[in-house]
């Protein structure tokens, strides 16, 4: 008895959604026999885990800007890696590209904040990193498009590169190393967050909307936009469809290559900048691994813009409801709750193979 | 794991008892009805702690679990309840939005004061003490403070270092072998780990003077293979006959053991994990300061007290406090030291004498102490102490101790 | 049992999915038979070739080998019961020599590669009358011989049964007399063959008995002498076939693209297509015959401007289009559409939709940065009614059409830019009988509006009835170009090989040249 397995030709999307719906229930299952046997009560852990901690809490706004912040970038990088991934490009280089960009908003920070007004200062921010990280992912783009060579591998080897650099600048104490604190004996980032820093617009009550949520939505329309109704756009899709036939088309596709890399890392790196413009100071952990858990969103998104906003949304629930419930139950930490981020992607990801393929047993052999 | 919990906790037990006495030591039973009415202090029933850790709350090792551990002991003594008035958010790295998230968490489950013990928390710690003014911070290892809700608290770990320092000399005398070992985190980089290593150096030369402290810089707090593998380099290249350490695992030790030579361990009692080898630990009681802070918070009325309570917004215990400590002396020590660590344990208590001091001491074999006025140099031949003159602020040891003392090499 | 069968397949089925790829079907070999299996593209042949190699299993059936009920599940299964495939794309390894890819697959060799593997192998190979050199590399091989070597290997691991899938679609007319030859001596040594193939012809020549399958459905065994090929087509079909390929004789205009010795190189950097000289005019059909990989792809490329030309002209009405980009080329009228093995590596992005594909080459006429794609549904739909596209609507994806909707509407949308030169290759490559039909006639209404068309094929026969004049190409060289309706297969073959040069012996030119071939002298004259 055997089993060959076949390709789908045509999911209707009732089916996608039910897999999806039962991968999830299926993984918080598997986290609920764990949470029995660590001694936890399942149903109060998941409620607090799906509320973020939010009921009963006398600080819940707090819970919602936190919130906010860690969706802000993952989206915003989510959204600029399907730019890549839609052109088949593989960047995996999202995290390097976010810290280099990061860097450059913290140095201009330091420089121009205070000197220039704000708003130039934040603008001249936003630049300096979706330059340097566009550059950083540009120059990827450049040897693939020269010389061959695997987009993979190099973005992910930068990413190390661009790690140590900061954790250069975050370890060397010396004159020049302004992006270090000056008081502290020990070496620490210095904190530039009462300089400059992107705004909040009051909402009512306490809960501030921080101008960087919007801008990120808006950039996500654009992109939606931009891969949908542009030129750009549909040469993005023929490039990543069959670069044969872009040439063929009379499309200069080295130029196509080079265009979206650097778009699509500049993103990253405006990521990086607004992380850094509202945290108002570096870090070696700055970027959250949102370079990889972009990677992910991306890819459940099917590269789709909105689904993207959607998905991120919902992983950031996850990720900030799982360290609050971490929290108030002794028996489980973040590595757990961790893992059970894990079992939840992992099944999504193996619901996301049913809805492409499906498993056939033989029936009858030749026996 | 038991026996150095159940160890801890004696330990506790009886330094908690000198604590009491101690002329820092707050006394928790003046504080609360003094200025603030009894209804306003938390009961002790609805009293939650909160706590930010760098790795694991269930690491069975290491820094996370020496907090944990002195925090949940704390807790016992005092009558709380670890599983329902403790909130920890656990695994936060040194990124200031990430630990201010954690702080949120923690505030909107009530948390009535929090821990830190992380030094990169400083400036996150600093921005919400500022916000959250109904709720106590408290942050290890850190330099910043206000003077209402954030204090800071570090110990003398060098006081201990020094008393292992006489230990190890001991053996140094007893084996004939001048050279000794110390695997360090980092080196003058830091002045936690150069105050360390400093301390570990003038309790050995104090009982022997022609020794020499070689130090292997891991530039990692945590770095297991390296920890092992600098121990070996340390023993086969130095020829060192008794190896020290400021990291985290036993692995110094157990390639001390390995290589039939002797050993000072950190953090925790690491006879049992080189039963041949390891003479004494510097150890800390985090769990003295805990109970000093909670009973503080508890007792303090509103938040805004607490530095006012505790008496000072920077802690730094020592001996006195019972904070850090030496661990039992294995029966690998050689005859006397118990004795001379005894005497000298006394002296530091006493007040009467301290380690980066213009006076030495000089410890016969047989165990007695003898007071000696000399500067106090660094192994560049700077005069950090004139001769007779008062030991170093405190503020120099945790900041601006950036130097090795006289007969310390780096290797 | 009055006939023993070597092999007999009875009630085999087999689905991928929702595709019925074979529907109990019934199948039998006579020892020492050639067995014909005779279908369109996508009827299931190799499907069920493949189950008996052990490459797939049935869903449900029986195989009897020798009378014995077998079951095979993997390919040693068939190794053991005497059944060796010769597959369409060979099963070697480039770098190892000719010995060696036999000798990899033996089940006791033990870990030493022993000298005397060669001899061993060069004797068993003359045994069954084959010349090989058993230290060629394979990478160093012609198709021809790769395919030899194919068919040795599977004798030398004792195959009674062999299976050849499409074994002459590779080969020149003389390569396909040769493998005949020795298909019909391994008969004679009491082998069973079944030969995969959708060439009447062929089937004619060599079969005993045929076999056709339909759509995934047996439709009948026939005795090869006893049908003819008008009867297998309607078989085949389902239906009555018309195989005349009309030939429209059209008043010819002056040539539209000249190309003067014009030389290219490939990827490798090697001479795709050395000092070529050939014009086409409009409404004429000028057809490219040569063994696949003699500068075909490279001349179109060129062509196109996709493709820098080492030296040369080419001159479009009266003027150098060299070194002009893709773009401008295309704004000259001169189209091009190649359909590459995989059909949909050049020409279409297959994941987009029909729309999508339809404004491929003209997306960035419009104004502004937005696509316009309006006029691009607008010929998506034109295409879908014109050229009958089978498609749910525009907006699906063309890898979810059929081999033949997928070639009409890539040539759909080079009609639909108006040109007056269409440069095609393979139009026709992997469609059933109809489709290709269907293509044909679309290419005979642009030659009767004049336009110039440069036809890449691979079927002798087709090119002799479509064409107007066909060019020989051999390793990038022309041998000739002679009218097509006065040539034979045996001469183009002859060419094909390089054995037959008109360009340097049409002083005693054989019947059938066209002047063309005298083309460069002509110009050196003028």
């Amino acid at each position: 008895m055997g089993f060959h397995i076949v390709k789908r030709d045509n999911c209707p999307l009732w089916k996608k959604c039910c897999l999806y719906l039962g991968a999830v229930v299926l993984a918080l299952l598997l986290g609920a026999v764990l949470l029995i046997s660590l001694g936890v009560d399942p149903i109060a852990y998941y409620t607090r885990m799906f509320t973020m901690g939010t009921v009963g809490n006398k600080i819940a706004y707090k819970v919602w800007i936190n919130y906010l912040k860690e969706l802000v970038p993952l989206a915003l990088v989510s959204v600029a890696l399907s730019l890549a991934f839609k052109m088949r490009f593989w960047n995996i280089g999202g995290e390097g590209q976010f810290i280099l960009g990061a860097i450059s908003a913290a140095f201009v920070a330091f420089k121009a904040g205070g000197v220039l007004p704000n708003g130039v200062t934040l603008l001249l921010m936003c630049l300096a990193a979706m330059i340097t990280a566009g550059l950083y992912g540009l120059f990827v783009a450049a040897l693939k498009v020269k010389f061959g060579t695997n987009e993979t591998l190099m973005t992910l080897m930068l990413n190390y590169v661009a790690l140590y650099i900061l954790v250069f600048l975050g370890e060397a104490k010396a004159d020049w190393n302004f992006f270090l604190d000056a008081e502290s004996a020990r070496p620490v980032f210095a904190s530039f967050a009462k300089i400059v820093s992107f705004p909040g617009i009051p909402m009512g009550g306490k809960f501030t909307l921080n101008i960087c949520v919007i801008l990120t939505v808006l950039i996500g329309i654009l992109v939606y936009v931009y891969l949908r109704f542009t030129k750009h756009g549909y040469e993005i899709s023929v490039v990543g469809d069959s670069a044969g036939t872009a040439h063929y088309a009379g499309m200069k596709v080295n130029r196509i290559v080079l265009r979206t890399v650097f778009l699509s890392a500049a993103l990253i790196g405006l990521a990086a900048a607004f992380k850094v413009g509202t945290a108002g100071i570096l870090s070696t952990a700055i970027t959250d691994d949102v370079g990889w858990t972009g990677i992910i969103v991306a890819w459940l998104s099917q590269l789709n813009t909105a689904v993207i906003f959607a998905v991120s949304a919902l992983i950031c629930v996850l990720h900030y409801g799982s360290t609050v419930a971490a929290a108030t139950f002794a028996q489980v930490d973040s590595s757990f709750a961790n893992m059970l981020q894990g079992v939840i992607l992992f099944l999504v990801l193996a619901a996301d193979f049913y809805t492409r393929f499906k498993i056939v047993s033989d029936k009858k052999g030749g026996n | 794991m038991k026996k150095i919990i159940a160890m801890l906790l004696a330990l506790a037990m009886a330094f908690g008892l000198v604590a009491c006495g101690g002329a820092e030591a707050p006394a928790a039973t003046e504080a609360p009805a003094a200025d603030a009415p009894a209804a306003e202090a938390p009961a002790a029933a609805d009293f939650k702690v909160g706590a930010v850790y760098i790795n694991s709350k269930n690491d069975t090792a290491g820094y996370t679990f020496a907090h944990h551990n002195g925090i949940t002991t704390a807790m016992k003594e005092l009558g709380l309840d670890p599983a329902t008035q403790l909130v920890i958010v656990d695994e936060v790295p040194e990124d200031k939005e990430q630990v201010l998230s954690a702080i949120d968490t923690l505030v909107g489950e009530g948390a009535n004061i929090i821990f830190g013990i992380s030094f990169g928390y400083i400036d996150a710690m600093e921005e919400a003490a500022a916000e959250y003014t109904d709720v106590i911070f408290s942050h290890g290892t850190g330099y910043k403070s206000n003077e209402t809700n954030f204090n800071n608290y570090f110990g003398r770990a060098y006081q201990a270092r020094y008393l292992a320092g006489i230990a190890a000399g001991m053996k140094s005398l007893e084996m004939g072998n001048n050279n000794i070992g110390y695997v360090a985190a980092y080196g003058t980089e830091y002045a936690e780990t150069a105050s360390g290593i400093n301390g570990f150096a003038l309790g050995v030369q104090a009982v022997n003077p022609n020794a020499t402290v070689f130090v292997k810089n891991l530039g990692a707090w945590a770095d297991e293979v390296n920890e092992s593998a600098f121990a070996v380099e340390l023993i086969d290249s130095f020829g060192c006959g008794v190896i020290s350490q400021h990291c985290d695992s036993a692995q110094p030790q157990i390639a001390a053991e390995n290589a039939g030579v002797f050993g000072c361990g950190y953090n925790s009692d690491m006879t049992p994990d080189a039963p041949k080898a390891h003479l004494t630990a510097a150890i800390w009681n985090w769990n003295v300061y805990y109970r000093t802070a909670m009973e503080a918070a508890m007792n303090c009325g509103t938040a805004d007290k607490f530095v006012e309570t505790m008496g000072t917004p920077a802690y730094y215990g020592g001996l006195a406090e019972g904070f850090v400590d030496v661990s039992p002396l294995s029966e690998n020590c050689a005859a006397g030291t118990a004795e001379a660590i005894e005497a000298v344990k006394a002296l530091i208590i006493s007040g009467e004498w301290d380690v980066f001091s213009g006076t030495k001491l000089e410890i016969a074999a047989d165990g007695t102490v003898t007071k000696v006025d000399a500067p106090l140099v660094d192994n560049a031949g700077n005069e950090i102490v004139a001769a007779g003159g008062a030991s170093v602020e405190d503020g120099v040891i945790t900041g601006t101790m950036n130097y090795f003392v006289a007969g310390v090499q780096e290797a | 049992m009055a006939q023993q069968y070597a092999i007999e397949l009875k009630g085999i089925t087999k689905t991928f999915g929702s595709v019925v790829a074979n529907n109990g079907i019934n199948l039998n070999v006579k020892p020492g038979e050639i067995l014909a299996l005779l279908g369109e593209n996508g009827s299931g042949k190799t499907t069920l070739m493949n189950m008996l190699s052990g490459i797939y299993k049935p869903d449900s059936g029986s195989i009897y080998v020798d009378g014995k009920e077998v079951s095979i599940t993997s390919p040693e299964d068939s190794k053991r019961l005497g059944i060796g495939m010769v597959h369409q794309h060979f099963k070697l390894v480039d770098v190892f020599s000719a010995a060696d890819n036999i000798w990899m697959g033996r089940e006791k060799t033990g870990l030493l590669l022993k000298k005397d593997r060669y001899a061993e192998i060069e004797e068993m190979a003359r045994k069954f009358g084959f010349e090989i050199d058993p230290r060629k590399k394979v990478y160093n091989m012609a198709v021809s011989e790769k395919q030899t070597l194919e068919i040795i290997k599977v004798l030398y691991y004792g195959a009674k049964i062999i299976i050849l899938d499409e074994p002459t679609a590779v080969l020149t007319v003389q390569e396909i007399q040769k493998l005949f030859g020795v298909l019909r001596r391994m008969k004679e040594e009491g082998h069973s063959i079944i030969i995969i193939t959708h060439k009447l012809n062929e089937v004619m020549e060599i079969s005993d008995r045929v076999a056709i399958l339909r759509k995934g459905e047996y439709i009948t065994t026939v005795n090869t002498s006893e049908t003819n090929e008008q009867e297998l087509t309607e078989w085949m079909v389902g239906r009555k076939v018309d195989l005349n390929i009309p030939r429209v004789f059209m008043e010819k205009t002056r040539p539209l693209l000249e190309v003067r010795d014009v030389t290219i190189r490939s990827d490798e950097g090697a001479v795709a297509i050395d000092g070529v000289n050939f014009y086409i005019r409009g409404g004429e059909i000028l057809g490219v015959a040569g063994i696949a990989g003699c500068g075909q792809k490279e001349l179109c490329e060129a062509i196109a401007g996709l493709r820098p030309i080492e030296k040369g002209q080419m001159i479009h009405k009266g003027e150098n289009i060299v070194g002009l980009s893709p773009k401008t080329i295309l704004e000259k009228g001169i189209s091009m559409s190649f359909i590459p093995e995989d059909r949909l590596g050049m020409g279409l992005a297959p994941s987009l939709s029909i729309t999508d594909n339809m404004i491929l080459k003209k997306y960035s006429d419009c104004k502004g940065p937005f696509v316009d794609r309006k006029t691009g549904r607008k010929d998506a739909e034109d295409v879908i009614r014109e050229l009958e596209v089978v498609t749910p609507s525009a907006d699906t994806p063309v890898r979810r059409l059929s081999g033949g909707n997928v070639q009409k509407v890539l040539l759909g949308r080079e009609i639909k830019a108006d040109p007056n030169v269409i440069i095609t290759a393979y139009p026709v490559r992997g469609l059933d009988i109809n489709s290709s039909y269907a293509i044909y006639n679309i290419l005979n209404k642009q030659k009767e509006s004049g336009v110039g068309i440069l036809f890449v094929g691979e079927d002798l026969d087709v090119m002799m009835a479509l064409c107007d004049k066909i060019m020989v190409l051999c390793h990038g060289k022309i041998m000739g170009v002679v009218h097509a309706h006065k040539t034979t297969k045996e001469e183009l073959g002859l060419m094909m090989t390089g054995a037959l040069d008109l360009i340097y012996k049409y002083e005693d030119k054989p019947a059938g040249i066209a002047k063309d071939t005298r083309f460069g002298e002509q110009e050196e004259e003028a």
